[in-house]
C-alpha cells in the first residue's frame, strides 16, 4: 500500500514539522497533511516532492484569508511557511529591508520601528497576517488611497518554483528596471505561480503625528459625498471611509470605550472616519479645514482624535472586514471608479437579500467598497431554493460594479453558492494570457488549483 | 511573401503615405538615444489598435520582426531593430483623448509626449508625475516599454506605479486590456508585468495614467559643497530626518565645469558637488521640513545654499542640472552613460571606486545622478576618433556595473536592458531566474517576433556606436 501523504511528508522533514491537516478544512476538503518547513531548503524538498508525486500544495501564511478564493479542485497538503519569519537585512539610511514571507506584519513593522521607519502594507489580523499571505492576497487597506497597493512597496521577490527551484525578481534598490518586474506579477496571484519565500520592500519614515476625524452623517450617501469633496481639497486625508449603522456601532463601542461621546446612537446615522498623519503643524491644519469642510456639507457631528486612540481606531477600521461579528454569511469587495463610488454605493444599497439591505464599508476616494449582509442565513446543503436569492444578489451586485467600470468580489459566502460561481467574476479578454502564464509556472497544477479567476 | 508583397500590404493597411522604406527617409529610425543601432526595412505609422493589429498579423505572416518605437530617446537600445524587422511608430496616434479630473486620470495614445500631457493636465490642477529628462520629447508609449524614472520619482516612484490599464496588441494580433479604471482589478497584474518589458509583450494602443493634484507648495533648494562625499553625507543627514523629498540630484565637480563652460548657472569654479532638493506640499510642511533641510545642507558642509519657490526662480536652481548631459560636449565629443543603481548608503563608497576606474582606464567620467534613489549616471568621455576608445569605454562601463552589482545594486534603474546590458544580466540574474521571466514572455509572445534580441544575453555582440554630446540631450 502507498504510504500516506502525511507518512511521505514525515520521512521527507522528519515528523515534527508534520501534522494532521484537521482543522484546516478548505470549502468543504479536509487535507491529509499540514507541513510547516523551517527554512527555504525544506520548502523546496516539498515542493520537489509534490510536483513528481502530482500532489496538489496549498501554501498558507498566517491563515487570515486562506477561505479567499474559489473551491480548490483538490487540497491535499497545506505549506504552512509561519516559520519562515526572519527579517533579513534592514537598513534604515537605505529605507529598504529584505524578510522571509512567514514573518507578521505586526513584528515586521516592530522590527523596523527602531529605525524610525515602516513598510505601508496594511492587514486584517495583523499579529497574524504574514507578508507573504499579504503578497498572495495583494489588495489594499484602508489608506489604500495614500498608500495605493502592495505592489507599490515590493521591490524584490524571492520565489521557489513548483521544482522547488529558487528564483527572484527585482532586487535591493529603489528603483530598477533590470529584466522583467516578475515582482507584479506574483503580487496578488494568490500563491498560483510560485511560494513566496522571501520579499524586499521600499520603506516609510513613520510620521510623528497622526490624527483622525470621526463624523456622523444622516446618511451613507452624505457621508460619500463630503468624502468625495474631502479628497479633492488641500486637506485630503490619507483615507477616508463611510459605514452603514451596524459598522458604526462595532465602531462607536470602540470610541467609547477610549470614553468619548459622540452623541451618536440614532437608526440610520452612517459615520465617516478620516486618518491624517504627518508632521504637526500640517496635520494640525489638515484635521482643522477637514472638519469645517465636513461640517459644511452636512455632518452632524465631527469628533477629533489624536495621537494613539486615532491609530487604535485605523486598526479597528483595518480589522473590521475579518472582526465583523455576527458573522456575515456573504461578503463582497467591490472596485469601482473611484467617482463611481457613491452611485455604486446607493444601487448596491438597494439590493435587499433575506429582507436585508447590506451594510457597508466604502473608501470613496480609492473607489472600493465591501457588502456585509450581517443577518445569519441558514442555507441547506443542498437547496437549490436557498442558494438562489445569493445567486441573484451576487449576480445584481456584479451588474451594478460593470457599470461602474469594476469588478465585484466574493469574499465569503455558504458554501453550496461558492460551488456555483467563480468568486472573481467575469473574466476578462486577457485571461488566455493569464492561462497562459499559469501553465507554464505550474504545468501539472499544483499550486493552489483551481482557487484563481477563471479556475486557474 | 516577398518583401514588396509585405509593403503594399503594409500601405493597404495604413495608405501609401504612412509606410516609409527608402533609406534616407529610414536614416532617423537606424538610431535611438543609445549607441546602437540597426536599419529597419520599413517604418509604419498606424492611426488605430485595430491598424496596428493588422500590421502585427501581416508580419506575423511574412515572419517579420515588429519593434514598437516612441520617439526614439530610449538609452539601452530598445527601440534599435533587428535585422530583417520593421518598427510601428506613433506620431499619428499622440491625442490625449479624455482627462477626468474626478477619477484624476487621462487617457491617452502611445505617442502623447510626457510633458505635453503634464502641461495639459495642469490646466485642471493635475500632474502627471514621472517626469524622465527626456520628457519634452519621450512618448507615454515608450515611458511604458521602459518603465520610465525621473527626478520625482523619489516620493511618487516610476511610470509603473501610475499606470492604471491599457488597450494593448498581442503578437497574434489579439487587442486585449490589461488593468483598468478602477484601482483594483482581478486576477494576475498583467498591466505590472508588462510595464518595462521594453516591447517584447506587445504594442499599448491606448493608456490610462493617474494623475496627482498639483501641491500646495513647493521649494527648491541647492547647496554647493566642496566634494561629493560631503554631499552623499547630507543626502543621508536628510532622510535620517525622516524626510522624503520629491527629488534628490546631483551633480559633480567634472559635470559643475562643463556646465559652466556652456552657460553660467552661477556655481564656483572650484564646488565639488550641487546638491538638489525639492520639497512639495502644505506651505506649512514645505516652511517646516524646508528649515531641517536647510540646516542639513549647512550642518555637512555647504559652502553656499539657495532656496527658491516661485517657478522661475526655482526653474533657474534646476538649470544646470538639466543641462548637464548637453554641457558634457564641451569637454568631450563622446560620452558612454551608465545607469547602475545602489542602496543609497552605498552612494560615497561606489562613487569612489567610480573615480578608481576612471583613473585606471584613464578615461573622464562625470557624474550625475538622482542621489534619492542611489541611481548613478556615471558619463565615460571619450572621443571617437582614438582608435580602441570605444571598445575601452564598454570595459570600463562593465567594470562601472560591475561595482554596483557588488555593493548590492543592479545595472539599471531607469533606462532598460535593451541591446546595451543584455550580456550583463547574469552579473544580477541566475538562469533560473530569467528562464521565469522568459516563461512570461512565452506567455505573451509564444513566437518571440515583438522586440527579439533584447533584454537576455545570447552571446551576440552588439556593435556599439559612440554618441556625440550636443546641447539638448538629457539624461
Amino acid at each position: 500500500m502507498e504510504p500516506s501523504l502525511s507518512d511521505q511528508l514525515a520521512r521527507l522533514l522528519g515528523g515534527n514539522l508534520v501534522s494532521s491537516g484537521d482543522g484546516h478544512e478548505i470549502d468543504g476538503l479536509t487535507p491529509q497533511a499540514v507541513v510547516r518547513p523551517v527554512n527555504r531548503i525544506q520548502v523546496s524538498e516539498v515542493l520537489s516532492w509534490a510536483s513528481s508525486e502530482m500532489v496538489s500544495i496549498l501554501p498558507r501564511g498566517g491563515g487570515t484569508r486562506i477561505g479567499l478564493g474559489n473551491v480548490p479542485r483538490k487540497a491535499d497538503v497545506v505549506l504552512d511557511l509561519g516559520a519562515l519569519d526572519r527579517v533579513l537585512d534592514y537598513q534604515p539610511a537605505d529605507m529598504t529591508a529584505t524578510v522571509e514571507s512567514g514573518v507578521t506584519l505586526a513584528s515586521l513593522q516592530e522590527q523596523l520601528a527602531p529605525g524610525g521607519e515602516f513598510v505601508p502594507l496594511e492587514a486584517a489580523l495583523y499579529e497574524r497576517s504574514t507578508v507573504g499571505g499579504i503578497l498572495s492576497v495583494g489588495t489594499g487597506g484602508p489608506l489604500a488611497y495614500a498608500f495605493g497597493l502592495p505592489r507599490e512597496w515590493l521591490i524584490g521577490i524571492g520565489v521557489l518554483n513548483t521544482q522547488g527551484v529558487a528564483t527572484k525578481a527585482g532586487g535591493k534598490v529603489v528603483k530598477n528596471v533590470t529584466g522583467y518586474d516578475l515582482n507584479k506579477l506574483y503580487t496578488g496571484s494568490l500563491g498560483t505561480l510560485g511560494v513566496i519565500v522571501e520579499a524586499s520592500f521600499k520603506l516609510l519614515p513613520i510620521d510623528a503625528h497622526s490624527g483622525a476625524l470621526l463624523a456622523s452623517f444622516p446618511s451613507l450617501a452624505d457621508s460619500i459625498a463630503a468624502g468625495r469633496k474631502l479628497i479633492q481639497s488641500p486637506a485630503a486625508p490619507m483615507g477616508y471611509h463611510s459605514v452603514t449603522s451596524v459598522v458604526s456601532r462595532h465602531l462607536q463601542d470602540s470610541v467609547q470605550a477610549a470614553s468619548q461621546d459622540l452623541g451618536l446612537g440614532e437608526e440610520e446615522t452612517a459615520l465617516t472616519f478620516a486618518f491624517f498623519a504627518g508632521r504637526a503643524k500640517a496635520t494640525g491644519r489638515r484635521l482643522e479645514e477637514a472638519a469645517a469642510l465636513l461640517l459644511a456639507e452636512g455632518a452632524k457631528a465631527v469628533q477629533r482624535i489624536e495621537g494613539p486612540a486615532a491609530r487604535g481606531l485605523l486598526r479597528w477600521i483595518t480589522d473590521v472586514p475579518i472582526e465583523i461579528s455576527p458573522s456575515p454569511d456573504l461578503v463582497i469587495k467591490i472596485s469601482v471608479q473611484p467617482k463611481s463610488a457613491a452611485r455604486t454605493s446607493a444601487e448596491c444599497g438597494e439590493i435587499i437579500f433575506s429582507g436585508e439591505k447590506p451594510e457597508q464599508i466604502v473608501d470613496p476616494g480609492f473607489g472600493s467598497m465591501r457588502l456585509f449582509w450581517p443577518m445569519p442565513i441558514a442555507i441547506s446543503a443542498s437547496g437549490a431554493d436557498t442558494t438562489q436569492p445569493i445567486l441573484d444578489a451576487v449576480n445584481q451586485v456584479r451588474q451594478v460594479a460593470h457599470r461602474y467600470g469594476g469588478s465585484a468580489v466574493v469574499e465569503q459566502c455558504p458554501l453550496p453558492v461558492k460551488r456555483q460561481i467563480d468568486i472573481w467574476g467575469d473574466s476578462p479578454d486577457s485571461l488566455s494570457v493569464m492561462r497562459g502564464i499559469k501553465d507554464r509556472f505550474d504545468p501539472s497544477g499544483i499550486l493552489n488549483p483551481g482557487r484563481f479567476l477563471g479556475g486557474i | 511573401m516577398d518583401f514588396k508583397q509585405f509593403l503594399k500590404g503594409l500601405q493597404a493597411i495604413v495608405g501609401e503615405r504612412n509606410v516609409v522604406y527608402h533609406s534616407d527617409d529610414l536614416l532617423v529610425f537606424e538610431y535611438d538615444g543609445s549607441v546602437d543601432r540597426g536599419m529597419p526595412d520599413a517604418v509604419v505609422f498606424p492611426s488605430s489598435a485595430h491598424e496596428v493589429s493588422q500590421i502585427i498579423k501581416l508580419s506575423r505572416r511574412a515572419g517579420v520582426p515588429v519593434v514598437g518605437r516612441g520617439t526614439g530617446t530610449g538609452l539601452s537600445g530598445g527601440a534599435i531593430t533587428a535585422p530583417g524587422g520593421i518598427q510601428v511608430a506613433f506620431p499619428r496616434m499622440n491625442h490625449i483623448l479624455e482627462v477626468d479630473t474626478e477619477n484624476r486620470l487621462a487617457l491617452v495614445e502611445p505617442g502623447v509626449i510626457n510633458l505635453d500631457l503634464d502641461t495639459h493636465v495642469r490646466k485642471f490642477g493635475l500632474r502627471y508625475a514621472p517626469d524622465p529628462s527626456s520628457q519634452k520629447a519621450c512618448s507615454l508609449g515608450g515611458n511604458i516599454a521602459e518603465n520610465a524614472g525621473g527626478p520625482h520619482c523619489l516620493a511618487y516612484g516610476t511610470t509603473t506605479n501610475h499606470v492604471l490599464g491599457m488597450e494593448v496588441v498581442l503578437e497574434d494580433g489579439q487587442i486585449v486590456n490589461l488593468g483598468s479604471l478602477a484601482r483594483e482589478t482581478v486576477g494576475y497584474d498583467l498591466r505590472g508585468v508588462f510595464t518595462g518589458s521594453e516591447g517584447t509583450f506587445g504594442i499599448a494602443t491606448k493608456i490610462a495614467v493617474r494623475l496627482l493634484p498639483v501641491p500646495e507648495a513647493v521649494r527648491t533648494f541647492l547647496g554647493i559643497f566642496p566634494d561629493v562625499e560631503s554631499a552623499c553625507t547630507a543626502v543621508s543627514a536628510v532622510i535620517e530626518q525622516g524626510i522624503v523629498p520629491a527629488a534628490l540630484e546631483m551633480i559633480d565637480a567634472l559635470t559643475i565645469q562643463a556646465v559652466q563652460k556652456v552657460s553660467d548657472a552661477g556655481y564656483p569654479d572650484d564646488a565639488g558637488a550641487v546638491l538638489l532638493i525639492e520639497l512639495e506640499g502644505l506651505q506649512d510642511e514645505v516652511d517646516e521640513i524646508g528649515e531641517e533641510v536647510e540646516a542639513a545642507l549647512w550642518d555637512t558642509g555647504a559652502t553656499q545654499v539657495r532656496a527658491a519657490e516661485a517657478a522661475e526662480e526655482r526653474e533657474q536652481l534646476w538649470v544646470g542640472r538639466k543641462g548637464a548631459l548637453g554641457a558634457l560636449g564641451s569637454i568631450a565629443p563622446n560620452y558612454f552613460l551608465v545607469d547602475g543603481v545602489v542602496p543609497r548608503t552605498q552612494l560615497a563608497p561606489v562613487l569612489a571606486a567610480v573615480a578608481d576606474i576612471s583613473v585606471k582606464y584613464d578615461i573622464p567620467i562625470a557624474n550625475v545622478f538622482h542621489a534619492g534613489d542611489g541611481n548613478l549616471h556615471p558619463c565615460l568621455l571619450f572621443d571617437e576618433r582614438k582608435p580602441g576608445a570605444l571598445d575601452k569605454i564598454v570595459e570600463a562601463g562593465t567594470a562601472v556595473l560591475q561595482v554596483c552589482v557588488d555593493a548590492g545594486g543592479t545595472l539599471t534603474g531607469e533606462h532598460g536592458v535593451g541591446l546595451e546590458k543584455k550580456e550583463q544580466m547574469p552579473l544580477v540574474f541566475s538562469t533560473e531566474d530569467m528562464a521565469a521571466m522568459v516563461l512570461v514572455r512565452d506567455a505573451f509572445a509564444p513566437a518571440n517576433s515583438l522586440n527579439p534580441g533584447k533584454i537576455f544575453p545570447d552571446g551576440k555582440k552588439h556593435t556599439p556606436h559612440a554618441h556625440t554630446a550636443a546641447p539638448g540631450m538629457t539624461i
